[in-house]
């Protein structure tokens, strides 16, 4: 559950920044386009990195094991 | 060629769409319109006199002049800098200074300067000289009565010798001052000077050999170094006084004086004189001194009046040096009167450059104006990205690999992300991306300053690289939150963690460890496993699927780039004979095993993900026992594994057999080359016919294919594991850190002195900025280039085209040529 959710506040997070950079500077049609495309990628790189740390902490295999004196 | 656009076009994706025009530019107007086409920076002209040698072409005087120019102007700047003035960095009134008006002055104001500087140098001599006068009036008075007293004793001794001996010569040698009678006053001579004191010693064992010991030297040493006359330079010194009798000695010694380079000056015995002369010699030592200074005065002035126009002129001639370069370059129509020009320059530009040629038909008042028409060639034309301050950066990355060919699609676009993405996921902690993150502000802001400012190497390439260097530390502040490490410590920002003890005594967290009560930690690594006994095993297993992960998707980002080259170019044999095998291998292959750790991360189960890949091609047919994932696993991976197979003669074969067949149909269908216009300039056909009729060696296609087809095979698996680096890095990263952090700064704050504190956070500081912040993030940027270099690019990047480097006064660079 909480994967979908944080998922789609990724995907809002980015539709919200690339609102803000087409508003900021908007620069015709192939100037919005490359902005759109640097928004896009970031925000997909950023959220599968979040994504794979956080599936992998899902069902984990091993467990923290503390060390003495902790 | 033409480009077929599937979708909306994108700046920076492909590089712009240029053209070969022609200009024909009437001899007047001609320098006026190369000036204006300077300005606009948009055109780079072809060398249409490549054949003839620098001296043979048109405007090689002009060049001269200008040559002569800037080395007077280059003599200018090394006598400023001597004398400590700078020249003046005012940008003054931009005053259109004519270049006949500019030589004129240079050569007054070169003509006056080497006047002052011979008048100097001849007045430091001559004081110099008069210094050394006056010292050797001083010390030699010193110490001169005592030892002309013991000059004359000796002299004595010597003659009542000689006069014993009774020997037949010694009326020859008399000239004046001996007489029989050894009671009469002996008259001696002296000479007197300042002499080198390293040469002293050789200076007097000389003299006593040549003399045969009848001299008597007296030495004196200078306390402080002179200046010594001749050569300007400040050389220790000794002041001598020689006696002597005899004229044949007194020339002997003047010899060797001179060889020895000791300067003589006269001296008087006696004493009023003596007090006249230096005072006599003060005096004029005081008026060489000013004398000297008021000429050094009038230098200065001179040199700042230089200084006001210096930067002015310097542009000037580097301006009008390039301009007869440019026009050099052009070929003359003798019989139109005209000079065509050929150049490549941006679809865009083409009302700017029709503006510019007006504006300078009209101010030359020329007769005709500038005709401007484009060509059509089959040359491949240059490769020009608009890019700005932000993009630049990047886009340089991208050109040190190799400059994309014409048109094709530009990795420099995604480099602007992923770079510093990779580079963070290498990097990954979120105190060290703050430090970087205010580093990289600072040369921001000062940017104005830096930009006007001639900087070192490092401190430029640094400066050149901000907004990467920015972006790297935003980036790393982002996947340093993920890694939960701020210089090593972790922080539960995120909510509670999900981990707690067994049972409420916590008897077994270090033996069979903690288990998982709450959710999952929602963003990033869960805090409590920093430090556990346990954190490598999980860490390493983590950041190695994630390479895995996101080398996969970059190799794929590759590939699909390779099909939208192939649309634009409009080559469906690359579509389904190269990019459809590619898709289909890798992703068969590491597409899957992506997949099987996405399910085995869902599902939790223990199965061993290297034993699923090996078996699937060891034995694809057995039973997978404990080695199943999921439900038809088994005919999944046949079905994967006989598509890979299949896939590769795909890639290899059939592509040269068509390829043979298409060059067939156009070779049937193609009896005549295409014809030229026959146009006014006979050379620029020479240029264009060269296409004419391509060579197809069937080997040579299918052994290029086989290569390329072996390169991806095996690629695929090697790049796939490069990226493990991402790995490997990002654990030696977190190890340092930790390791600076408990071995230094916990052990010093263990021992409760605040003076080995201090001590222990200095050097926490110096190990961190000298190792983690500068060391890692140059080894982080290195892999992080490579990934891109050779692991994206070589799926779709041809790399060889060429810059685009039009004809620009700003881009004037320092150096003459």
């Amino acid at each position: 559950m909480g994967f979908l959710i944080t998922t789609l506040i990724f995907i809002v997070t980015g539709v919200i920044a690339s609102l803000l950079v087409r508003i900021c500077c908007n620069r015709g049609p192939s100037g919005n386009l490359f902005h759109l495309t640097l928004v896009i990628t970031a925000t997909v790189c950023c959220w599968m990195m979040w994504a794979i740390v956080y599936l992998a902490q899902m069902k984990p295999l091993i467990v923290p094991i503390l060390s003495e004196g902790e | 060629m033409v480009g077929g656009g599937c979708c909306p076009s994108m700046e920076l994706f492909r590089s712009e769409p240029m053209q070969l025009v022609q200009l024909i530019i009437p001899i007047e107007s001609a320098h006026m319109t190369i000036s204006y086409l300077g300005d606009l920076g948009l055109i780079q002209f072809k060398d249409l006199n490549a054949e003839k040698s620098p001296f043979q072409r048109t405007y090689a005087t002009q060049i001269k002049r200008c040559g002569e120019m800037a080395r007077k102007l280059r003599f200018f700047r090394e006598q400023m800098m001597k004398a400590g003035v700078s020249p003046s960095t005012s940008p003054a009134r931009q005053v259109d200074i004519d270049l006949d008006d500019s030589e004129l002055k240079l050569g007054e104001f070169e003509a006056e300067l080497i006047e002052i500087n011979a008048n100097s140098e001849k007045l430091q001599r001559t004081y110099n000289e008069l210094l050394e006068y006056k010292l050797v009036l001083q010390k030699a008075g010193e110490f001169f009565y005592t030892a002309q007293s013991s000059a004359t004793a000796q002299q004595r001794e010597i003659d009542a010798h000689q006069f014993d001996e009774g020997s037949i010569d010694s009326p020859l040698l008399l000239e004046q001052e001996m007489s029989a009678d050894p009671s009469k006053q002996v008259k001696l001579g002296f000479i007197s000077g300042l002499i080198p004191r390293e040469k002293s010693m050789a200076f007097e064992r000389i003299i006593f050999r040549a003399t045969r010991g009848n001299v008597f030297l007296k030495q004196a040493a200078v306390e402080y170094s002179v200046t010594d006359p001749v050569s300007g330079e400040k050389i220790e010194k000794n002041v001598f006084v020689v006696f002597y009798s005899g004229e044949r000695v007194k020339t002997k010694i003047l010899k060797i004086c001179e060889a020895f380079g000791a300067n003589r000056y006269p001296f008087t015995d006696d004493l009023r004189k003596q007090a006249q002369i230096i005072t006599e010699v003060s005096e004029k030592i005081a008026e060489m001194k000013t004398t000297i200074d008021v000429g050094l005065l009038h230098r200065d002035n001179l040199l700042k009046t230089i200084g006001y126009q210096f930067e002015q002129w310097d542009f000037l001639v580097r301006k009008e040096k390039s301009i007869y370069h440019t026009l050099n370059m052009l070929s003359i129509d003798v019989t139109k009167k005209c000079l065509v020009a050929e150049g490549w320059s941006p679809v865009f530009a083409i009302k700017q450059i029709q503006d510019a040629l007006h504006r300078a038909s009209s101010e030359s008042n020329s007769q005709v104006g500038a005709i401007f028409q484009v060509l059509h060639t089959k040359e491949s034309p240059p490769t020009y990205f608009r890019t700005n301050k932000f993009t630049s950066a990047f886009q340089t990355i991208v050109d040190a690999y190799g400059v994309a060919k014409y048109q094709e699609a530009n990795p420099g676009l995604f480099t602007i992300i992923t770079f510093p993405f990779l580079f963070a996921v290498m990097f990954g902690d979120w105190g060290h991306g703050i430090s970087l993150f205010l580093a990289s502000l600072f040369f921001i802001f000062r940017e104005k300053k830096f930009s006007g400012q001639k900087l070192g190497d490092m401190t430029e390439m640094i400066f050149g690289g901000r907004y990467c260097i920015m972006l790297m530390a935003m980036f790393s502040i982002y996947t340093g939150l993920i890694y939960n490490e701020f210089f090593s410590v972790p922080f539960e920002l995120f909510g509670k963690s999900a981990y707690a003890c067994r049972d409420t005594l916590c008897r077994d967290a270090t033996t069979v460890g903690l288990i998982k009560v709450g959710p999952t930690y929602p963003f990033g690594l869960d805090p409590k496993w920093h430090g556990s006994r346990s954190e490598l095993p999980f860490l390493n297993s983590l950041k190695m699927k994630m390479s895995i992960l996101i080398g996969v998707t970059q190799m794929n980002l590759g590939i699909v780039l390779s099909y939208f080259n192939a649309k634009f170019f409009g080559n469906g044999l690359n579509i389904w004979f190269q990019f459809i095998p590619q898709m289909i291998f890798l992703n068969s292959l590491f597409g899957y095993l992506s997949v099987l750790i996405i399910m085995k991360w869902c599902t939790g189960s223990q199965v061993d993900l290297y034993h699923i890949m090996i078996y699937m091609f060891l034995s694809p047919t057995d039973d997978l026992g404990e080695n199943q994932l999921f439900v038809g696993q088994k005919n999944v991976q046949l079905t994967l594994l006989l598509l890979a197979l299949v896939a590769v003669p795909w890639m290899l074969l059939p592509k040269p057999f068509l390829l043979k067949k298409q060059h067939q149909e156009r070779h049937q269908g193609q009896s005549y080359m295409m014809l030229h216009r026959t146009d006014d300039s006979l050379e620029v056909e020479a240029h264009h016919d060269s296409h004419g009729h391509e060579e197809f060696e069937f080997s040579e296609v299918f052994v290029h294919q086989l290569i390329h087809t072996i390169e991806f095979v095996l690629g695929s698996v090697s790049n796939t594991a490069s990226y493990l680096r991402l790995w490997a890095l990002s654990l030696a990263h977190s190890e340092l850190s930790s390791v600076f952090y408990e071995k230094v700064l916990l052990l010093a704050w263990g021992f409760n002195n605040i003076i080995i504190l201090i001590i222990g956070i200095m050097v926490f500081i110096f190990a961190t900025v000298g190792v983690l912040l500068v060391m890692e993030t140059l080894s982080a940027f290195l892999h992080a280039l490579r990934l891109h270099w050779v692991e994206f690019m070589n799926k779709f990047y041809e790399g060889d085209g060429y810059q685009f480097q039009p004809f620009a006064f700003a881009l004037l660079s320092e150096e003459d040529d």
